[in-house]
């Protein structure tokens, strides 16, 4: 019976998906709403309106802040469910399956890892800092960052990664994501605008393509900065020994 | 670069999605699933990048083959890993 049920509520769901689908104008036709006004006002206008030389930033941090902020808030909300199950680790006195299981990884690995995690970051903090202009921003930055310490934490374990990215650095700016999002929606309704625009009427012509690059920036970092330590926070939060409570050797 | 070599090199691409996205849904071994769902994160890291997207690109083959890969292997090692009947 439960399962008849279910079967229907998917077929009643998936029929009403379907019908929603057909009524969407068609992919790739030169003539629907898509094509004939976004894109093109998108193009045209976001340049000017945004001050963001790649279209795409603009987007994302303008046009579309609200749905960005939301993404923002879901991982960190993600972080907080991992963290209200599994608990944060414990300073200074951690081990996890690294070293447990004794198998230490060879000479060429850990020197490899320890020569290109560097340049890693060095990648990861470009594409931060050049999402205005270039493919790439706060989330990819973000997550690159997070990878490069998912490859170091594997190999040298959780208790040498800890020392590199302490627990109460992580802490203080893992929500500095959201916070820096809202701070600075808040600051185009400061300045006369609506949230997350920058038409701010009041600031002269002259200041205002810098003021607003610079606010796009100080976006990306934040996202960037808050991204990496969900992530690392995550996998730390997973990675650790349960009843490895004894101090590290 | 021809279309021709467009058109077949999208659709290896394509026909190695459904073959990756098959394979990481009905492998009983879940470390083996994990593994076949980061080769299907890189293949469609490329094809992000094939269709003009390069900040998804980067997005997929960062967070979908590297940072997922891992936490569902550390999730796997702290329970079980073979899937029950």
């Amino acid at each position: 019976m439960k399962r008849v049920i279910s079967l229907l509520f998917i077929a009643a769901l998936a029929l009403l998906l379907l019908y929603v689908v057909s009524r969407m104008p068609p992919m790739g036709e030169p003539d629907i709403p898509t094509a004939v006004r976004v894109v093109p006002r998108y193009l045209e206008k976001a340049e000017e309106e945004t001050h963001a030389r790649n279209v795409v930033t603009g987007v994302i941090l303008n046009y579309r802040g609200f749905d960005t902020m939301g993404e923002v808030t879901v991982i960190y909300c993600a972080l907080a469910a991992v963290l209200a199950v599994l608990g944060r680790e414990k300073r200074g006195r951690i081990r996890d399956y690294v070293e447990l299981s004794g198998l230490r990884s060879s000479v060429i690995v850990r020197a490899m890892v320890s020569l290109v995690v560097p340049f890693i970051v060095l990648f990861s903090i470009y594409t931060i800092l050049h999402g205005e202009t270039s493919p790439g921003g706060g989330f990819q930055g973000g997550a690159v960052i997070g990878a490069s310490m998912i490859i170091f934490t594997t190999i040298f374990g959780l208790h040498l990664s800890s020392v590199k990215v302490p627990q109460g650095f992580r802490a203080s700016l893992e929500g500095v994501a959201v916070i820096t999002f809202f701070l600075v929606g808040v600051l185009g309704i400061l300045g006369g605008g609506n949230f997350l625009t920058y038409a701010w009427p009041k600031v002269s012509e002259s200041v205002h393509p810098a003021l607003v690059t610079w606010l796009t920036v100080l976006v990306e970092v934040g996202i960037g900065l808050g991204g990496a330590m969900v992530l690392i926070s995550m996998l730390f939060a997973m990675v650790r020994e349960e009843g490895a409570d004894e101090p590290m050797a | 670069m021809g279309s021709a070599w467009d058109v077949t090199l999208n659709a290896l691409l394509l026909g190695l999605l459904l073959v990756t996205a098959l394979l990481a849904v009905s492998a009983r071994d879940l470390l083996a699933a994990v593994i076949v769902f980061s080769v299907y994160s890189l293949i469609m890291a490329l094809m992000w990048q094939r269709l003009q997207a390069p900040d998804l690109a980067l997005t997929e083959a960062a967070l979908g083959a590297g940072v997922t890969t891992v936490l569902f292997l550390v999730a796997i090692f702290r329970t079980r890993r073979r899937e029950e009947e």
